[in-house]
């Protein structure tokens, strides 16, 4: 028969998969064919409902109705733990290590052959083994607190390598990577398929599903629409199939000529939560009508610069010019006083309040003045009525009286707050990875804002690891590395490869 | 394929009759197993409890009880309220009850019978409110500057409150002490002009002053730009931080008028029906049941004013319980059982349970929802 022996080929099969969360349904009539030795790419839009189904075959969740296969027998995965037992893991966004043990000990951590006694010798020289084998080298004896975020995550790996994972879920790995640590991952992910494992890639770019999948699934709103062999689909066809429609990236005129420095920035030094220095002496200009991008793998002095430009955190030394105005030292209130915004990239842990309402949270900073209030009372008109023009104005869907904003989807989380605070009029917009983990809908509509921003004659700092969004955005593109500024260039001289070097510590001739 | 029997996930938004609804059946639960557990000891729940609701609203004296016990539970009710709202867990309002009591009663005692009474009475309110801030201040600054637990410091603080009013009468021959009783140390009853006049049985016009006192909690909280900064800080700290709202201020100020709500209530229970700084009369846990009322009421500062009248007849009606040989330590034990299940119905206001969905229908939600996070 043809179905058994295609059966034969078949690491995972879902049949039908359903699951709902409150209601909605996350997963749909979920068809999913994952073969022996293949790197599957999982592409849709955030809501899609990847994560779900990932989920469910890691045996994080379990769907209320359907059938699941592992190599043609039937499963039910109750916890993750059968799961791996049966050879289903999964890499998550947020890596599940234990920052104060070894990379080893990590490895060892519920390994079902690990009993009372650890042989340390043992485990590092599998650690060593592994991590030869599969490009994946890191020291068994360092603590994972010391190690990068892409070395971490090739110990997520490591442990289910380790554990001899056949079907590896690997969740938008690349988000973390600088290109060419992306590329070493390819690599290892292409030799596991080789020995006949299954790696499940799920990604937002397409040029990477292009580069390393051998098959795609596109699912959109909860269902599948359509599994493809890479090498017959067009970047442009497998857009049109997670959003439904063609897409419409921004197109900007980069040769507008930008204004004066509205922001000018020099010596700066700003420390990290441990008291190093994490800002190490940038100087840098943003101009009116410009969109400065900062490039970096996360880690490099992003958040302490954002934190010293916004007053949430005061610079141990140099100078902030807002506007003409001395703002080094001044209180985060001031900051927005004298006109700065600033999109955080954390959206429920900062730049919204998470229990409020999508109108409170649209007044978050412009609450002190009328008309949200007078003489000390909140004119709760105002709130109604500018809350309903700016849900309207900015598309922000699923906003209900009363309902808490976290309960919002990322993509409307993040159009209300880019609204609020383009809403302010800045003199400088701040804007860290803004679309991070949006849809492509959501994406295109955030970065719309940014350039009406650039067109509205504000000056623009986007400070974010993803280079599709920096090139997307930026005017002249900063890379910095280790509290520094490496590298300068307009964005026409940017290349991948270039910014891949620079963030990865190579430098190069100042310039620009 | 799912074999649970049981699915449990988080409610987007509770309707308002729920909201209503838990609390309400938190009470009528309590009152199930009050009565099991009195039906065990071998008394009738049913003649007890209604022997209860006529001790406490059967004739107008017994309403004017429940409504005098109300007042300060109202007031404990709304400074739990105001602080747990904004994550202070301000459990000292016992101690801050007491530091009213003794600085109302220390101001009326100072003011002898030489001030009218319209000067007079609102110096001593006041002074309630400012005695209970003090104490919560204690707790307060430390909690803010340096981070304190103010969960130990509140409660710790609460005994000596309590020791040191039993010192002032019981161990000094401080001002408060009434020097013309030899016998038994008591109070010294605070002069006519500080006393709130009784209009109705022994009911005085405190009952109007705590229930106006709530109501402008329930204003600056939900009303003003002050209780929106506070309302942010609440739910998330950094947010505020972001939005450039001085967080430890608002906290310092939450704390304070926590502990002046508490104040105000010591305050209007000298003023009103004690009549001086008695410490029998004043430690009667009125600061810590002020906590059972907030959980009760949800935190809002409106809904306090209908639980504290329940929770006052529940305290009332225990005295007389004696009288029919049931112990009044019932009463404490339906006022526990009340907020373990008021407490445990806030789960399910904030989830839900259901049984999973045997055989999903074909058609799609109607779609009024934006697509899951």
């Amino acid at each position: 028969m043809v179905d058994a022996a295609k059966n034969e080929t078949l690491a995972v099969e879902l049949r039908n998969i359903d699951k709902a969360f409150y209601g909605v349904k996350a997963n749909s009539e979920v068809d999913f064919q994952l073969r022996r030795g293949e790197v599957h790419a999982l592409l849709g839009e955030n809501g899609a409902g990847k994560s779900t189904l990932c989920s469910i075959l890691a045996g994080l969740y379990r769907p209320d109705s359907g059938e699941m296969f592992f190599e043609g027998e039937p499963a039910n995965f109750k916890t993750p733990k059968d799961a791996l037992a049966a050879g289903v893991g999964m890499v998550y966004q947020h890596f599940r290590l234990v920052a104060n043990l070894t990379v080893a000990e990590n490895l060892a951590l519920g390994h079902p052959d690990v009993g009372i006694r650890l042989d340390q010798s043992e485990l590092h020289k599998d650690a060593v083994q592994l991590g030869e084998t599969y490009g994946l080298g890191v020291d068994p004896s360092a603590r994972i607190w010391q190690l990068s975020v892409g070395e971490q995550q090739r110990v997520e790996i490591l442990k289910l390598l380790y554990r001899n994972a056949k079907v590896l879920i690997l969740d938008e790995p690349t988000a973390v990577l600088t290109p060419q640590e992306a590329q070493a991952l390819f690599k290892t992910m292409r030799q596991m398929a080789e020995e006949g494992r299954s790696v499940i890639f799920v990604s937002h770019k397409l040029h990477e599903v292009k580069q390393v999948s051998d098959r795609v699934t596109v699912l959109r709103g909860g269902k599948t629409v359509g599994g493809v062999d890479t090498a017959d689909a067009e970047p442009r066809d497998l857009a049109r199939m997670m959003v439904g429609r063609d897409l419409e990236l921004p197109t900007r005129d980069v040769g507008a000529p930008p204004g004066e420095a509205v922001l000018s920035v020099t010596d700066l030094r700003v420390q990290s939560d441990r008291g190093l220095e994490a800002v190490a002496g940038m100087t840098f200009d943003v101009r009116a009508g410009e969109v400065v991008g900062i490039s970096g793998v996360s880690g490099n002095g992003q958040r302490e610069l954002a934190y010293g430009l916004v007053g949430l955190r005061n610079p141990t030394s140099g100078t902030v010019i807002l506007g003409g105005n001395d703002v080094t030292s001044a209180s985060v209130l001031q900051h927005i006083k004298q006109g700065i915004a600033y999109v955080p990239q954390s959206r429920l842990g900062m730049g919204l309040a998470p229990g409020l309402t999508t109108e409170e949270n649209l007044a978050l900073k412009a609450f002190r003045d009328p008309p949200y209030s007078k003489s000390g009372r909140l004119v709760q008109s105002a709130f109604r009525d500018e809350g309903a023009r700016e849900v309207e104005q900015y598309d922000i869907r699923g906003v209900r009286p009363g309902l808490p904003i976290r309960l919002l989807s990322g993509g409307n989380l993040q159009k209300a707050l880019v609204a609020r605070e383009v809403e302010l009029k800045p003199i400088v917009l701040i804007a860290r990875s803004p679309t991070r983990g949006l849809d492509v809908g959501a994406t295109e509509a955030v970065r719309n804002l940014i350039l009406a921003e650039r067109e509205r004659g504000a000056g623009v700092l986007l400070i974010s690891e993803d280079l599709d969004e920096l090139l997307a955005l930026s005017d002249r593109l900063l890379v910095i590395y280790e509290g520094e500024i490496v590298g300068r260039m307009p964005v026409e001289d940017a290349t991948a490869e270039r910014l891949g070097l620079l963030m990865a510590g190579q430098r190069e001739e100042a310039s620009a | 394929m799912s074999t649970r029997r049981f699915i449990i996930e988080p409610r987007g938004l509770a309707s308002p009759w729920l909201k209503l609804l838990v609390p309400i059946g938190s009470v009528l639960a309590a009152l199930v197993v009050g009565a099991i557990f009195l039906a065990l000891t071998g008394e009738n729940p049913f003649s007890v409890y209604s022997h209860m609701v006529d001790a406490a609203f059967g004739t107008s004296r017994s309403i004017a009880e429940t409504l005098l016990t109300a007042t300060p539970l109202i007031l404990t009710g709304v400074a739990a309220a105001i602080a747990f709202k904004m994550l202070v867990w301000n459990i000292g309002g016992e101690g801050q009850f007491i530091f009213g009591a003794i600085f109302a009663a220390g101001i009326a005692i100072w003011l002898g019978d030489g001030a009218p009474a319209y000067i007079a009475l609102p110096l001593v309110v006041i002074a309630g409110g400012v005695g209970g801030a003090f104490w919560a201040s204690i707790a307060a600054v430390p909690r803010v500057y340096l981070g304190t637990n103010e969960i130990i410091t509140t409660l710790m603080l609460n005994f000596i409150a309590l020791n040191f009013m039993n010192y002032l009468i019981f161990g000094s021959n401080s001002p408060w002490r009434d020097p013309e009783v030899a016998t038994f140390p008591e109070g010294r009853p605070i002069p006519d002009a500080t006393r709130l006049p009784e209009f109705f049985e022994r009911l005085d016009y405190g009952i109007f002053i705590a229930i106006a006192l709530a109501i402008l909690a329930w204003y600056l909280l939900g009303k003003t730009r002050w209780g929106f900064q506070v309302r942010i800080v609440g739910d998330s700290a950094d947010t505020a931080r972001y939005a450039g709202i001085g967080v430890p201020s608002k906290i310092l100020g939450v704390f304070l008028l926590s502990g002046a709500y508490a104040g105000f209530a010591g305050g209007l229970f000298v003023a009103g029906p004690v009549g001086a700084l008695d410490p029998r009369s004043l430690a009667l846990g009125l600061g810590f049941t002020g906590i059972i009322v907030a959980a009760l009421a949800r935190l809002n500062p409106l809904a306090i004013i209908p639980v504290a009248v329940l929770m006052g007849a529940l305290i009332n009606a225990g005295p007389s319980l004696q009288s029919i040989g049931v112990p009044t330590a019932t009463v404490t034990m339906l006022q526990g059982a009340i907020l373990i299940f008021a407490v445990a119905g806030e789960f399910l206001i904030q989830n839900r349970i259901r049984r999973p969905e045997k055989a999903p229908k074909a058609a799609p939600s109607s779609g009024e929802e934006a697509s899951p996070a």
